[in-house]
């Protein structure tokens, strides 16, 4: 997997630089500001970007303003936002430019490398990897569809969103895989979400879920 | 023996001082100044105060009243750049006068104008205080006349005409009886004496006349306490508002990316660690630093939000993207109040907001910000819900009246049992006494 990093802080961007090499990706580029990355991505046109949120040149939204640009530029491009904050208003920014391809982490989910790396992994593939405050933070929201949830189905929806695989939810959940898709099924029939070959039904599933 | 001598040296000195020079010229244009000023301000209040308590005659004489006392602020801008101008000395300006709008508002505000009557008062007191400089000046031109007796004697007494029979020369100094007649070149040297006396005594009594007009000045021509405390508190609360941005802005840069990066280098440790203490060790440091940064967003986040930086509409945007009622933001502000207000309107709407969630079980919440009247804006929080809030009931609401009537901010609860509820912060746009 080839990453373009932008951080401006030298301690996380250089170990995110190792962290990356270390596992066999390769780390085209790791600048510092807004600018620097949207020239290193026309330059590198990467699988994946890991971008800052606050970052030079005004310190406030300059790597999510990116961000937008980059996946308007360059759709094969995953971008990985990468910040301090979940701010919901970020969250409907990202969105917006397209439910795959897209991640926002929290800064302290480096913390776990494994898992780190394989949301990037996702990112890269088109798939999205949400923060699970981002999800928290969306929960409150009223949705009778999602209301007639089981605890256990909402825990299954809210790892869908944040782009887990089926493995991947039994994984977490300690559940078998079949247990798991007759959950999702439960939940595609109560958000009334009738199989069309057109439609990807866990995508649907998750924006009602993200957006409601 | 020493100090007599110094003393007589610079009470004899004063007259050739550059101190004495700008002194008189202070004196002679202030005694014009003052009583012409007091006589002109007069006629114009006295019968303006008595057309106004008639009664066809109130609005004309309100009105005239207003004159005067721009009368008087003209004469205390006239009055402190004499000052300035004749002996250096500077006296502030009072805080500028704020218009209101309509014409009665225009009016009332004129009346009320604390700094045009302390103008107007000035101008009372200043009779006497010009009197008394006139008194200055006058004693010092009388004296050097004095002084010059013997000169004038030489020239004009010592050649008479042939025949002609001269009467005495008057000495004059300005105290009740202070004349007498010379007859001879030598009884001149008594006017000298008495002119010397005369011009040293005037020049002192300039400069204590001046030391207390100057005093006056700055009491009622000054900025009064209340725009003093007003420019004090605007800068106080600003300057919090910067530090605490810088607070939020250091954490950020320093304490927050510290923290990440040990979480990042504690991952990498524990990929590489086979011991399983050693690896449950690890995983409480690693538990431990991620309660520790998510400690560190909830106290910067009550700091300042970061989403403030790009405005109020992106942060307040944000803030209801969060809710899990429905809200409906609307920002329309010309430009960007300052830092505290910003920090202020937000803190306003999520407290608002947050008890609407938790009271209202409402369907919709609005939140708008516009502008209103020529610097203020207004926030105001509606939801469609059950009402009854009540603002004396301890509620957060209080304390939010409180907080934004530290900037004169004023909160209004309109909320009828049975609702809706609507919620109104009016603040300035600028903390007021700012920049003046």
């Amino acid at each position: 997997m080839r990453v373009v990093i932008a951080e401006d802080a030298a301690v996380l961007r250089e170990g995110l630089v190792r962290l990356l090499t270390d596992r066999g990706h390769e780390v085209c580029a790791a600048v510092a500001d807004a600018e620097a990355l949207r020239t290193a991505v026309t330059e590198h046109e990467p699988d994946a970007v890991i971008a800052d949120i606050r970052m030079p040149p005004t310190h406030t939204d300059d790597g999510l303003r990116a961000a937008e640009a980059i996946r308007r530029d360059f759709p094969s491009t995953g971008v990985l936002l990468f910040s301090q904050y979940i701010e919901a208003g970020y969250t409907a920014r990202l969105l917006e430019t397209g439910t795959g391809g897209v991640g926002y982490l929290l800064k302290d989910r480096v913390g776990n490398v494994a898992d780190f790396v394989s949301a990037l992994e996702r990112v890269a593939d088109g798939g999205t990897a949400l923060d699970p405050e981002v999800i928290s933070q969306l929960l409150h929201k009223p949705d009778p569809g999602l209301a007639s949830l089981t605890a256990r189905e909402r825990d299954v929806l809210g790892l869908m969103a944040e782009g887990r695989s089926n493995s991947g939810i039994a994984a977490k959940l300690v559940l078998s895989e079949g247990a798991v898709e007759k959950h999702i099924a439960s939940i595609f029939s109560k958000l009334f979400l009738e199989p069309e070959a057109a439609d990807n039904r866990r995508v649907l599933a998750v924006l009602r879920y993200l957006r409601a | 023996m020493e100090t007599i001598w110094r003393v007589t040296v610079m009470l004899l000195s004063a007259p050739f001082t550059r101190q004495a020079r700008r002194d008189l010229r202070f004196c002679v244009i202030s005694a014009i100044t003052g009583t012409v000023g007091f006589f002109v301000v007069a006629g114009v209040l006295i019968p303006a105060l008595v057309i106004s308590g008639s009664i066809v005659g109130t609005v004309v004489g309100l009105a005239l009243v207003v004159a005067a006392m721009g009368i008087a602020r003209l004469l205390g801008v006239l009055h402190r750049k004499v000052l300035l101008i004749t002996t250096g000395e500077r006296v502030a300006a009072p805080a500028a006068f704020r218009p209101g709008s309509g014409l009665l508002g225009r009016l009332g505000r004129r009346l009320r104008d604390r700094d045009g009557w302390r103008a107007v008062g000035y101008i009372g007191v200043k009779l006497p205080i010009a009197i008394a400089e006139g008194y200055a000046a006058a004693a010092v031109a009388f004296g050097l006349a004095d002084f010059a007796y013997p000169l004038f004697w030489l020239l004009f007494r010592t050649h008479p005409e042939p025949g002609a029979r001269q009467g005495p020369m008057i000495a004059v100094v300005l105290v009740p009886n202070g004349h007498w007649a010379i007859e001879t070149l030598p009884g001149t040297l008594s006017a000298m004496l008495a002119g010397a006396v005369c011009v040293v005594a005037g020049l002192w009594l300039a400069r204590g006349i001046i030391t207390v007009d100057a005093r006056v000045m700055r009491f009622m021509l000054g900025p009064s306490r209340v725009s003093v405390l007003e420019r004090t508190r605007a800068i106080a609360v600003e300057d919090a508002a910067v530090a605490l941005r810088r607070v939020e802005r250091d954490l950020h840069d320093g304490t927050q990316v510290r923290l990440a990066a040990v979480a990042m280098n504690l991952g990498l440790a524990q990929e590489r660690v086979a011991d399983d203490t050693l690896r449950d060790m690890l995983d409480a440091a690693q538990a431990g630093v991620s309660g520790a940064l998510a400690d560190l967003r909830r106290i910067a986040r009550g700091i300042h939000p970061p989403a403030l930086d790009s405005g109020l509409a992106d942060a307040l945007a944000s803030l209801a993207a969060s809710s899990p009622i429905p809200v409906r933001v609307q920002v329309k502000l010309p430009e960007r109040p300052s830092q505290a207000i910003e920090a202020m309107a937000y803190f306003c709407v999520s407290e608002l907001l947050a008890n609407a969630i938790k009271h209202s079980s409402a369907n919709l919440i609005e939140i708008t910000v516009d502008k209103f009247l020529a610097k203020s804006l207004r926030v105001r929080v509606t939801d469609d819900g059950r009402g009854g809030a009540d603002p004396s009931q301890g509620s957060g609401l209080g304390g939010l009246a409180q907080r934004a009537s530290t900037v004169d901010g004023k909160l209004h609860v309109y909320s009828p049992p049975g609702g809706p509820t609507t919620v109104t912060v009016d603040l300035p746009m600028q903390v007021r006494g700012k920049g003046i």
